[in-house]
């Protein structure tokens, strides 16, 4: 509820069971202001990608893919309110839910996988090979 | 519904194998198998065989709708076409069963289950009458049958079975895109979706004659590859000699029909313009199979191959009744069908049995069993001269209606050639092959001679040959012996233990076979009456609607489905019949 | 279709005497001789359509007539019963004489009947529908082969002597196989029954396809039998090699059939010859042009399966080697019954083979090149089994050469007389190799008629030779061959082949008196052969010994060896004292000695019933001749003095007589001085000094003219070759391209696997880069 109210307008829709756009128009988003999110996510999204690229080690080069997926999430969020629709906030919901889960599942391989080889050196593992 | 629970039986023995302790896994499929041959045993005793042409014990295209908006159905009924091959495949069951006891010992769980599933995949083919449903169920013997051949098999069996599944089902989707052509362009023009096949069957074979031809093609390819026919055989050598014997006797016995039942039941019917058109090439694909298989045959040393490669000159002859069109060259190849499948899958059983005393199918390690196994020998001597076509036997009838048909199916006769006026040849009826074809494809007659002959000389008769290892114990110091009787007990469990002789279960395994083969060839006449009518349908099909259509112009009728051919009585290849039909189908 | 063209322009090519025959004008004829002429066409129209109309409406006859070919099938059912049951008496043979004999009375009884007219001649007895197959509109065609048996007096002069030597000859073989009693003897006699039921089929049978039914079946027993002797490849080979070389003949047999149903709408005989009637008319009439290249096809494509059956011209070569058989099977199959299938096919359609004008002279000359050539290589054969063999070649082209002339009453009775008298020179040969252990070398054997216990033997070998020398008027053979030969000089077109036939019959009295002048009379000497029987010998009798037995038949190395060392040292008794020819027994006796008096008795044949004796009689009133009379009557109408030739100023029958008898005679004498006279061992005789005389021809001849090789190296090797090159192709083509399209995806897959190296990195940066490429070009788009 409070992040609700901290939207303006967005009470009003809640009440009036109109959606945010029909209810009272919200202080629309500059363009501008959309670049400075798009910025720190593309900041992100590049630090996640050198990393992952760089990096030899697991857990490193999946914190960087986890990196690169949360600069999505703040791209998507960005243009959420820059379009005042709400089913980019929705989508990154969703996403941080199964990243919760993925990132479980995930460390749970890399702990495998380090039982097998001793080594989280990711060049180790090439037994994929055609 | 009679169908349905036909098709069910092994499939729910199959789940009761599955689930079943192993020792109990052979006892299960053999009460399987003997259900299905009771329920056809009761199919045949209600099957109303005044009106055989009619499809009966229908389960309809309503009750049985599987994907509505497609009209994908599970449609299924039988005629008496039908009726002979859901006959032939429950016969072969059991004895297939039975004949796996001892070669069969390890996975025998998965063996059976795959087994009765095929069984119902094989009985759902022939009871079809919805396209993709048929489809399915003749995809569906391939997946079984790759288990067989890959798991039991002999040396190369990973290679032949992927052989056999993969060029096998390629041809087989080349039939179904024709099959799904032909739905496309009803469903182009009528708005719905429709699987039927005799619906879809009304609607091809009045599309062009240029598109029947494509039609033809693609079921054609799918089914020649199954029959098969040259050059699409060699998938059947690899994966005869390499499957097990059951396997063998299946695959000769029904799989093989499964395409020729295909080509008389759908490829016929859909595309009868262009069947007309290209029935000279057929005959001469089969000619050649006939003479080029059998040749081949002659030359083999390893025997399952031999039998295997005689499938090819067999079904060449089976396929040239087909492509006749008439009711002889039609009739005889069903009964064609019937007779290979007891014949070979006969033969197929006793060079089993042979496998499993010598475990060598090598015409140079064995030789002259006639005096160490006198029981086995007859029944070798007799198959092979049903499978040579010995009058009185089961191979002659089929055969000689297959030649006599092509013979009779020619345009040519009476037609001036002679210089004789018409009608002096009232025998002939119309098509495209005569007594040329007939005359080079009966030499087919004098080559199986030669190569059976070959085989049971060298197998059967000819001093004792046994691979080194098996050289005989005593038996021959014996002096009788040679002559095979007093021999018996002297060598009982010493391989695998068998006797040496044929076991009173192997017996049992051939009589029944060996009595139908006797039955067919002397009284045919009760399975021919019977056949008359659903074939005639078929002939009068393709002679009436080819003539029509190369008669009319290329654009199909607005309102098509001439809907008045289904009544089975009352047709008739005759030349006058068709300038009647003609003028009916223009009329519309 | 095209074939038949290519082939009937062939043959219109050769000589047609039988059109310029019918079609000859009478040049002189003056004009009251003309209105006689047409009297006499009138009456042979009159003459066929009466014939014609009996034949069309063959009466209903008994079912009972069932029984012929039922009880040999109740035989064979018994005798396989008997191997199930692992009988090891003679029982076989007994059920298998009885039921023999029963189905011998029982044909007796169709004769008696058929004779009094209690059943019509000729009328159909029809058992149960076999196959029916129907079409048209209103089912107005149909395909109908009955289980049907179609009775006239050709088929009962048929089956009389098949179930009756049949029965005779079962008799024999009790004694003669007596060594392989158990599971041989049951199988021999299984088939030797069901051999009777397959031949009583061909004979009887109502259609074309039940005789087609008949003729695999003989086929199939023939090869069953001629490789009774499993263990010995020559034997195997040889079954294989006459059921394939039949199989050959029989493809013709069935192309004539179909034919036949194509244009007659039916392959029943009764239907056949009612449609055959305008055919037939126009025949009497001389309007050969009425009559379609069709119909004149027919006959041509019969005559192969005849040709094949019967062992003719190019199709002969199984027969010699069909001696690989037990005897009695030589007897009975390959020399009386079987073998004239091929004269019964002709005689039954002979009506299609008239309206030929091509069919009968191929038959003429095939039958008299054939009689010639198997005299040849008979001259020069030493194994007299072998010897006899050619000699039935030879006397089956004599009964081609019959029918071919016109003459189907001669061909007729000449197959009647001669299922006799060769039946009896097997069996006497048979006790021969019988009792010297399959000796049958005429070089190694002399004497044998003179030896105690022999003597049946060498008087019923000495009527046997009698009668196929053609000894002048004591001779049964002589009378029958004497009706072909007449018949052939009698034909002005068909000279030619009766001087052939003439030269045979000379050749034919040589050889067989070569056979009697050195193996049964002169000086006392044998060798035993190397296969050793078992068989009832008292010093063989325990079943110990029967690892040397009969059950081997291999080479027997102690007796080989013997004859070896010994073989020329001096008698065969002090060098094989182990070894006693041992005489035949009662069964085989009675049985030569029954044949003996039936060879002499069916002379009074000739001269009861019937101008031209009683086995005319029967042919006139068949399906064999009555067409020809309607031919005769034609031919005669239409120029007098065409249609019968002279010999030399004289009547061509009378002359004959005569002639034949002299050349009979002649060729004996000739053997007489040649082989019998000063000799004094079995090895050597004069003849031998005159062998430079004819340079290699008689190399040639013993080498039967190599046609064999011939065969093999025109025929089979090239078969062979292709074969294995269709089997090269099947591998390396055929499957090599369904191969390739496997071979496509493979290599595909394998030459992109590199790129999957497995590492991380790898994949990542091929990722980011995939990523900066697709951000370029949107960038690029959205420009």
């Amino acid at each position: 509820m409070n992040m609700l109210a901290s939207i303006p307008g967005a009470m009003d829709a809640v009440i009036t069971g109109t959606t945010l756009a029909q209810a009272s128009a919200p202080a629309p988003m500059a363009a501008s202001q959309l670049a400075h999110y798009l910025f720190v996510s593309a900041a992100l999204f590049a630090i996640g990608l050198i990393g992952f690229l760089t990096r030899r080690n697991l857990i490193i080069m999946f914190l960087c893919t986890e990196l690169m997926f949360q600069a999505a999430g703040v791209a998507l969020i960005a243009f959420s309110r820059f379009h005042l629709n709400m089913t980019g906030q929705t989508f990154v919901i969703f996403i941080l839910t199964v990243a919760a889960a993925e990132a479980a599942m995930a460390l749970a391989l890399v702990v495998l996988l380090f039982r097998r080889r001793e080594s989280l050196n990711a060049e180790e593992f090439s037994e994929m090979k055609g | 519904m009679m169908l349905a629970v036909l098709i069910l039986i092994p499939l729910a023995a199959a789940v009761m194998v599955a689930v079943a302790p192993a020792s109990r896994a052979r006892s299960i499929a053999m009460v399987g198998m003997l259900g299905v041959a009771a329920m056809t045993g009761y199919l045949l005793f209600s099957f109303d065989w005044e009106h055989t042409a009619a499809q009966q014990f229908a389960l309809d295209e309503e009750s049985s709708r599987l994907i509505g908006p497609l009209g994908v159905s599970v449609s299924m009924s039988v005629d008496s076409i039908s009726m002979m091959l859901v006959a032939l495949t429950a016969l072969l069951g059991p004895i297939c069963v039975a004949a796996s006891k001892t070669a069969i010992t390890e996975r025998v769980k998965t063996y059976y289950a795959w087994m009765l599933v095929l069984q119902s995949a094989m009985l759902g083919v022939f009871c079809a009458r919805d396209m993709i449903f048929f489809y399915t169920c003749f995809e569906f013997t391939l997946i079984p049958m790759y288990i067989m051949i890959s798991l039991w098999g002999s040396t190369n069996r990973k290679k032949a079975a992927a052989k056999f599944f993969l060029y096998t089902f390629t041809g087989s989707v080349i039939a179904l895109a024709g099959i799904v052509y032909v739905a496309w362009s009803y469903a182009d023009r009528h708005g719905t979706w429709t699987f039927d096949a005799d619906t879809l069957m009304r609607w091809s074979r009045s599309l062009p004659a240029a598109t029947q031809g494509w039609v033809l093609g693609a079921l054609l390819l799918g089914f020649a590859v199954k029959v098969p026919l040259f050059p699409f055989h060699t998938w059947l050598p690899l994966a005869h000699t390499e499957a097990p014997t059951a396997g063998s006797v299946i695959l000769a016995g029904v799989l093989l029909k499964l395409g020729t039942y295909g080509l008389v039941r759908f490829a016929m019917p859909f595309a009868p313009a262009a069947f007309v058109t290209y029935s000279p090439a057929i005959a001469a694909v089969c000619v050649v199979g006939i003479l080029y298989g059998g040749l081949i045959c002659w030359v083999q040393t390893d025997v399952k191959k031999l039998v295997a490669y005689s499938s090819v000159a067999h079904l060449g002859f089976c396929v040239l009744g087909l492509a006749s069109y008439n009711v002889m060259g039609v009739t005889g190849s069903i009964l064609y069908m019937i007779n290979h499948g007891l014949s070979t899958g006969a033969l197929f059983l006793l060079i089993g049995m042979v496998y499993e005393r010598y475990h060598t199918r090598s015409m140079k390690e064995l030789g002259g069993l006639a005096s160490k196994m006198p029981v086995w020998s007859t029944f070798m001597v007799f198959f092979a001269m049903a499978s040579v076509g010995l009058p009185g036997l089961n191979g002659f009838v089929s055969e000689f209606m297959c030649l006599f048909g092509a013979f009779q199916a020619s345009d040519q006769w009476g037609a001036g050639l002679w210089g004789t006026a018409a009608g002096q040849t009232p025998g002939a009826t119309p098509g495209h092959l005569g007594a040329w074809v007939a005359a080079i494809a009966g030499t087919g007659m004098v080559v199986a001679a030669m190569y059976l002959l070959y085989m049971v000389g060298k197998v059967v008769w000819g001093p004792l040959v046994e691979p080194a290892g098996h050289s005989s114990h005593g038996a021959d110091t014996h002096g009788h012996g040679s002559h095979g009787q007093g021999s018996h007990g002297h060598d009982t469990h010493e391989h695998g233990g068998l006797p040496r002789d044929l076991t009173g279960r192997e017996i049992g395994v051939l009589v029944p076979l060996a009595a139908l083969c006797i039955f067919l060839g002397v009284y045919p006449s009760p399975v021919i009456k019977a056949l008359k009518d659903p074939v005639a349908l078929t002939t009068d099909e393709v002679v009436n609607f080819g003539k029509a259509r190369t008669a009319m112009p290329l654009v199909p009728p607005a309102n098509v489905a001439p809907a008045g051919h289904q009544d089975n009585a009352g047709h008739a290849s005759d030349a006058g019949q068709n300038d009647v039909s003609q003028h009916k189908e223009t009329a519309r | 279709m095209g074939f038949m063209m290519t082939l009937s322009t062939i043959l219109a090519t050769l000589a047609s005497p039988i059109a310029a025959l019918a079609q000859s004008e009478p040049v002189h004829a003056a004009p009251q001789e003309a209105g006689h002429a047409a009297e006499q066409v009138a009456h042979a129209a009159a003459h066929v359509a009466s014939k014609i109309e009996a034949i069309a409406a063959p009466g209903v006859g008994p079912l009972w007539l069932l029984l012929i070919p039922v009880l040999p099938l109740v035989g064979f059912v018994l005798s396989a019963l008997c191997a199930a049951f692992r009988v090891k008496s003679k029982l076989p043979a007994w059920l298998t004489v009885l039921c023999l004999g029963a189905s011998f009375a029982v044909t007796l009884a169709m004769y008696l009947q058929l004779s009094s007219g209690q059943i019509a001649n000729p009328s159909v007895a029809t058992g149960f529908e076999w196959i029916k197959v129907s079409w048209g509109l209103g089912d107005a065609h149909s395909m109908v082969a009955n289980f049907g048996l179609y009775i006239d007096s050709l088929t009962c002069l048929w089956m009389l002597f098949v179930t009756g030597l049949a029965t005779l000859i079962g008799l024999y073989a009790s004694e003669y196989m007596a060594g392989d009693v158990g599971a041989g003897y049951c199988r021999f006699f299984a088939a030797f029954n069901l051999f009777v039921f397959s031949m009583s089929c061909l004979v009887m049978g109502d259609n074309l396809l039940l005789l087609y039914l008949g003729w695999e079946g003989v086929g199939l027993c023939s090869y069953l039998l001629i490789g009774y002797f499993y263990k010995k490849p020559s034997a195997v080979e040889a079954g294989k090699k006459a059921f394939i070389v039949n199989r050959i003949g029989d493809l013709g047999l069935a192309l004539g059939l179909m034919l036949t149903a194509v244009h007659f709408d039916s392959i029943e005989y009764s239907v056949i010859f009612a449609k055959a009637q305008p055919y037939l008319t126009a025949l009497s009439e001389g309007r050969l042009g009425d009559i379609p290249a069709v119909v004149q096809l027919i006959p041509v494509l019969l005559m192969i399966g005849a040709f094949g059956k019967s062992a003719q011209l190019p199709l002969y070569v199984w027969l010699p080697d069909a001696m690989e058989g037990p005897t009695p099977v030589s007897a009975l199959i390959h020399a009386a019954t079987m073998v004239t299938a091929g004269v019964y096919l002709i005689a039954r359609t002979y009506p299609l083979f008239l309206l030929s004008e091509t069919a009968l002279p191929i038959v003429a000359w095939t039958g008299a090149l054939t009689a010639l050539l198997a005299a040849t290589i008979g001259m020069a054969q030493f194994d007299i089994k072998r010897i006899m063999a050619y000699s039935t070649v030879s006397q089956l082209g004599y009964m081609f050469a019959g029918l071919g002339v016109l003459t189907s009453g001669g061909a007729a009775f000449h197959v009647f007389t001669h299922a006799f008298f060769k039946a009896m020179l097997f069996l006497s040969c048979g006790a021969v190799m019988h009792g010297f252990a399959g000796q049958l070398d005429l070089r190694k054997l002399s004497g044998v008629g003179s030896m105690p216990g022999w003597r049946v033997v060498g008087i019923a070998m000495l009527v046997g030779c009698l009668n196929l020398a053609g000894f002048p008027v004591i001779t049964s053979g002589y009378w029958s061959k004497d009706m072909i030969l007449g018949e052939a000089f009698a034909n002005p077109h068909m000279v030619a082949i009766g001087w052939i036939l003439l030269l045979t019959a000379g050749l034919t009295a040589y050889y067989t008196f070569r056979v009697y002048f050195r193996v049964f009379v002169g000086p006392k000497y044998f060798e035993p052969g190397d296969e050793v029987h078992g068989h009832g010998g008292d010093d063989h009798g325990s079943h110990g010994a029967d690892a040397h037995g009969h059950g081997s038949h291999g080479t027997d190395a102690h007796g080989h060896k013997a004859h070896e060392e010994h073989g020329h040292a001096g008698h065969g008794h002090d060098a094989h004292a182990h070894f006693h020819p041992h005489a035949p027994g009662w069964a085989i006796n009675t049985v030569l000695a029954i044949l003996a008096i039936a060879a002499f008795a069916v002379i009074g044949l000739r001269f009861v019933g019937g101008h031209e004796g009683w086995v005319s009689g029967l042919i006139e009133h068949s399906s064999a001749n009555y067409a020809g009379h309607a031919m005769y009557a034609a031919a005669a109408s239409h120029g007098g003095e065409h249609a019968h030739a002279t010999f030399f100023g004289y009547d061509a029958h009378t002359a004959m007589m005569y002639v034949s008898g002299v050349v009979g005679i002649v060729g004996i004498l000739t053997a007489f001085v040649l082989h019998y006279v000063g000799r004094t061992t079995a090895a050597k005789s004069k003849a031998d000094a005159l062998l430079p005389l004819v340079g290699p021809l008689a190399k040639w001849a013993q080498g039967k003219w190599y046609v064999d090789e011939l065969y093999n190296a025109i025929i089979r090797v090239p078969l062979l070759v292709l074969a294995h090159l269709f089997h090269l192709i099947d591998k390396a083509i055929v499957d090599g391209i369904v191969d390739l399209f496997g071979w496509v995806p493979k290599f595909t897959g394998s030459s992109l696997r590199p790129s999957q190296s497995g590492a991380l990195h790898g994949y990542a940066l091929s990722m980011a880069g995939g990523l900066a490429v697709l951000v370029l070009i949107v960038v690029m788009v959205m420009k």
